[in-house]
């Protein structure tokens, strides 16, 4: 149950509202998925029921779903608003966008350029985005593979004392020391150096120890946050549809709601008296595009 | 309390993880409430005290295997630890959650067995109880939540290596 459902959904209902209007004015369509997957390994999250004897998952992780349900492999570029379940029964709101098909660097830019519009859509002033790079780690822990699930561990848990305990050479504890601080604007890898320089933007950053662990995730990957939220407020970042360059973003609408405050503009027309004339000229503004407050 | 430019907050072991991964900036909490709680937060050391374990304990007068011990009722402030080792060894129990005390449970024949920690074994013996596996090690370990630990970068990292000069000595 829902502390203060009436208030919550007015917030709920600017914001979206908002970023629809950015996401529709990128060019991006809103894909409508199923509340109910039959089972696959290949989702993630989700609520597992069982119902006449099949397993399902109510409102798994959406890119996963959408994911799972591409039958081709064709250039789109989508948006979504959807509850999704995460292993229990409450649900987190949450705003996406995937760009599938992309060329190069410019799949990346043009989905960071949408997050970075959304933020000033909503009037957020001190919200940031942390880049790092899978491809990164697993290049540098390539010669060490039998310790790679120890040092991702440590990345987790941003726990360098557990690679300083692995018996490897101490030239690579201090690259990969080097690797786990970085954060900067211009870092040792091309790629994530060309995203910042053509988003040009003080709010982005390349942070090396950024990482998010969902399995379809290839390389570059980002996280969203303020300092005004001890939480994420959301993250991204690079995977493959068949073959296709993908990147997308979730922002959670929960944590964004906490920090908006809703502009509300009322040029509506108010109307009240008789319901004859008043239904009739209601329906004679609407059909011109105007809104209307009947009975304020 | 107010430490000079810190404040500290002293609030249920439970209840610090959830602190710190709601906002505080760091905490120290148990790795057996840190696991129990699951909460999404950074942890950068594991500090030197705290050492305990979480074992599965049965009262002295019926010691049975783990694999005998389906359909039992478990009682533990662990419920999701406890659930996830009795379903790695594939044993089905009814897990009772319980907030203190939970050596009076067996006594009291609302569970029997328990899964709960386990320090120097006094509690134990003084309520005929034997700890029959250990199902973790557990020590205090130092948290940091997420967003902290970007904006507040060079801070925390100073805090983090000022605690492991003094563990290191």
């Amino acid at each position: 149950m829902t502390k203060d459902l009436f208030s919550q959904s007015a917030r709920f209902a600017y914001v979206s509202k908002t970023l629809r209007r950015v996401f529709d004015l990128w060019n991006y369509s809103e894909i409508f998925l199923s509340t109910v997957e039959s089972h696959d390994h290949s989702l993630r999250d989700g609520l597992k029921i069982v119902f006449d004897n099949q397993v399902y998952l109510v409102k798994p992780d959406i890119t996963s779903q959408l994911l799972f349900n591409m039958k081709t492999s064709d250039k789109r570029r989508l948006f979504y608003i959807s509850e999704v379940l995460r292993n229990s029964i409450s649900g987190r709101w949450q705003a996406g966008v995937e760009f599938i098909g992309g060329d190069g660097i410019q799949t990346h830019v043009e989905v960071l350029s949408i997050l970075l519009t959304v933020f000033d859509a909503l009037g957020l002033d001190e919200v940031f985005v942390d880049i790092g790079s899978l491809r990164l780690w697993r290049e540098a822990v390539k010669e060490i593979e039998e310790y790679s699930s120890v040092i991702f561990e440590s990345l987790r848990r941003r726990n360098f004392g557990m690679i300083e305990e692995l018996p490897i050479d101490h030239r690579k504890k201090e690259e990969l020391w080097e690797l786990f601080n970085f954060r900067g604007q211009t870092g040792p890898y091309k790629k994530l150096n060309q995203v910042v320089q053509a988003l040009s933007d003080h709010r982005v950053f390349v942070d090396l120890g950024t990482v998010r662990f969902y399995p379809y995730y290839d390389d570059l990957v980002f996280e969203v946050y303020s300092p005004k939220l001890g939480r994420p407020i959301g993250g991204g970042g690079e995977y493959r549809v068949g073959p296709l360059q993908a990147c997308g973003f979730a922002l959670d609408l929960n944590a964004l709601i906490q920090l908006v405050k809703p502009v509300f503009e009322d040029d509506r027309t108010e109307l009240k008296g008789n319901p004859e004339t008043l239904y009739k000229e209601a329906r004679r503004l609407i059909m011109k595009g105007k809104g209307v407050k009947i009975d304020p | 309390m107010d430490v000079g430019e810190y404040v500290l907050l002293f609030s249920k072991p439970f209840d610090v993880p959830v602190y710190v991964e709601h906002g505080i900036d760091m905490g120290i909490a148990g790795s057996d409430v840190v696991e129990e709680r699951s909460c999404d937060l950074f942890i950068p050391l594991e500090l030197p005290f705290g050492k305990c374990r979480l074992s599965v304990i049965t009262p002295k007068h019926h010691i049975v295997p783990i694999e005998a011990m389906e359909g039992y009722r478990v009682g533990t402030k662990y419920p999701t630890l406890a659930k996830k080792f009795f379903s790695s060894r594939g044993v089905n129990v009814e897990i009772i959650k319980l907030n203190g005390s939970v050596e009076l449970a067996p006594k009291a024949g609302i569970t029997d067995v328990l899964v709960d920690i386990v320090d120097t074994g006094r509690t134990l013996a003084a309520n005929d109880l034997v700890e029959i596996e250990k199902i973790t090690d557990v020590s205090a370990l130092l948290l940091v939540n997420r967003i902290a630990q970007k904006v507040k970068f060079d801070r925390i990292n100073e805090i983090i290596h000022r605690i492991k000069q003094v563990i290191e000595g």
